[in-house]
């Protein structure tokens, strides 16, 4: 039963569409073309069991892939060395605002052959933020329980965990390209339904949204996991947490497979998780080098 | 012919239920309301679960299967009503199969149990702990109730007790509060939230209680049936037309219009609509090779508005 819509509305849709730029409809094209060749199970309504609803995601991939074309600028590598099947991609994260995860998913989408739906394991309080909450779900992002992530392995799909957490994205300029404290959990459900781990490092995102100070506290009486303070937030409002113009650096490493029990005690996995942080590291490093500027 | 007491008969899935046994099975059936025009294989007793007329019942009829639905779910009843049907009621009835020899009993729990919350994972299974209370008070006796009739899975192993926890359940027979919900006009729902829902036809849950039986099941099982879609779409493809309200003003109205009796719903729904409970039902099909009759279009358009 398709929703009535008066011709006032349908006009005006009309109007919208035939005022969108050449290029951004074409974009949309290629963007659908992409998310077809992905096969998604989906029931009669058009979704998929966690909410993803790809003539939604493909909405939401425009702006997303306007910022990775013309504003981030991004550069991929190495992007071929993601396996087929069931993958845990392991990026650094930072920034303030999850554009790395964004960007991901877009380098993912577009460039990776074929192309790949990347679903983020997302941070705990994105279910409860209303409009985000939707919008991460038709786009596939879950919330990041261990039951999730696990499902979701076993289906075969690729997995974006960011071990860094809040630690990462809310960390201070002085501390940008210093990976925080990694969680455990990831390698375990790696070592569980036997995942191959891609390390990714992002150079750029680190230094799109320079944090001073973080006032947690006052950040935890909002109701946020952190209050970042930066040259522009909260000055300017929510805008102040638009991000510069930097350009993202995407580095694929290559994967890493784990052996063992996924119960085995916590000196045993800290050293695979160190294996996983130190290839992240190296990636950075590397990544750093090449560069010619923040902006370039 | 074996014979089965169905508590709550008068009930919209209890009629569907008798209907649905009566070719296999000597049916009885217990109520506070009577059933007019129930079908003449039904032996139907008009008394209160609480009430030692109860106890006459079992006795005299010695039923060697029971499937207790006798609960009060919706929330027009005095709260101390509610309990005292739903969790002494219940612990009554378990009292009296373990006295009269009953083999076999069906106990039907509800997937709300487990609670709406943020951190929910996807699909949870039956070991998933039932966290309703704590952001929906008022259905803490049906969590109650759930835990008793689980203890007597392991107090009393010779009786199969089995715990059934269906999905939101629509139909035309079946009165169930997201049918309530879903069959009003105009659908307040939570602004810049549309969980995902799982819906379950009223027939199929009596083919799974017809299953239970005929494997005499053990344990809690989960039942689900053909998916799942957002709550949204569920309204659309209902006929309905969804009134989306912020947060806080959706719970001032909650709260106020259910205090002054003019709302059927308590705040703690309000979770319910940001948030998925979503269950698998893989234990259940496993076990019974369960498939659900009726798709989600043919669930929706069996809702009568």
């Amino acid at each position: 039963m398709a929703r009535r819509r008066s011709g006032v509305t349908r006009a005006l849709a009309d109007l919208a569409g035939a005022l969108v730029p050449l290029s951004v409809r074409e974009l949309e094209r290629e963007i659908a073309d992409r998310v077809k060749k992905i096969p998604t199970p989906l029931n009669d309504y058009g979704f998929d069991p966690y909410g993803l609803h790809p003539q939604t995601a493909l909405k939401q991939m425009i702006p997303s892939t306007l910022l990775y074309r013309w504003y981030f600028r991004a550069k991929t590598r190495g992007i071929e060395r993601v396996p087929r099947g069931r993958v845990m991609l392991v990026p650094n994260h930072a920034g303030q605002l999850p554009f790395d995860g964004a960007m991901l998913g877009v380098a993912m989408l577009l460039e990776a052959e074929p192309p790949r739906l990347m679903r983020a394991m997302g941070e705990y309080w994105i279910p409860r933020l209303p409009f985000m909450s939707v919008a991460a779900a038709r786009s596939g992002a879950l919330v990041g329980t261990p039951a999730n992530c696990k499902a979701l392995l076993e289906a075969d799909e690729c997995v974006a965990v960011f071990p860094e957490g809040v630690r990462g994205m809310n960390k201070l300029w002085s501390e940008r390209y210093q990976l925080q404290r990694f969680g455990t959990g990831f390698l375990r459900l790696a070592l569980e339904t036997r995942s191959p781990i891609v390390p990714v490092g992002i150079v750029g995102s680190e230094e799109q949204q320079p944090s001073l100070a973080n006032w947690e506290r006052l950040g935890r009486l909002l109701g946020m996991p952190a209050f970042p303070v930066t040259p522009t937030f909260p000055w300017l409002g929510p805008l102040g947490l638009w991000p510069l113009p930097v350009r993202y650096h995407i580095h694929f490493g290559a994967p890493l497979r784990f052996e063992g029990s996924p119960s085995d005690e916590d000196a045993v996995i800290d050293e695979h998780v160190g294996a996983v942080r130190r290839a992240i590291e190296e990636l950075l490093r590397e990544g750093l080098a090449e560069r010619q500027g923040v902006f370039r | 012919m074996e014979k089965v007491l169905i508590t709550g008969i008068a009930g919209g899935q209890g009629r569907l239920l008798a209907r649905r046994l009566l070719e296999n099975y000597e049916v009885c059936g217990v109520d506070r309301v009577p059933w007019e025009g129930h079908p003449r294989g039904v032996t139907m007793h008009e008394v209160d679960l609480r009430k030692r007329k109860f106890e006459d019942v079992i006795r005299t009829e010695l039923p060697s299967a029971v499937v207790h639905m006798a609960f009060i779910r919706h929330f027009r009843a005095d709260p101390r009503t509610r309990h005292d049907v739903n969790v002494r009621g219940t612990k009554k009835l378990l009292d009296h199969c373990v006295h009269y020899g009953v083999q076999q009993l069906v106990v039907m729990s509800s997937g709300y149990i487990y609670g709406a919350l943020a951190e929910n994972p996807f699909y949870m299974d039956e070991e998933h702990a039932p966290e309703a209370s704590r952001s929906y008070p008022e259905i803490r006796d049906l969590v109650e109730m759930d835990a008793l009739a689980g203890a007597y899975l392991w107090q009393h192993p010779h009786i199969r007790t089995c715990l059934l926890r269906p999905v939101s359940t629509l139909g035309y027979f079946v009165h169930s509060l997201v049918g309530a919900y879903l069959r009003q006009r105009r659908i307040p729902t939570v602004l810049g939230f549309d969980p995902m829902m799982q819906f379950i036809h009223e027939e199929d849950v009596c083919e799974a209680i017809a299953l239970a039986l005929q494997h005499n099941l053990q344990g809690v099982f989960n039942v689900t049936g053909p998916g799942e879609v957002p709550i949204h779409t569920a309204i659309r493809e209902t006929g309905g037309r969804a009134i989306p309200l912020p947060e806080p003003v959706l719970r001032l109205l909650f709260r106020r219009l259910f205090a002054w009796g003019m709302w059927p719903f308590p705040e703690g729904v309000i979770d319910y609509l940001k948030y998925p409970v979503t269950l698998s039902g893989k234990r259940f099909i496993e076990a019974t090779k369960f498939r659900p009759l009726f798709g989600l279009e043919e669930i929706f358009h069996s809702l009568q508005r």
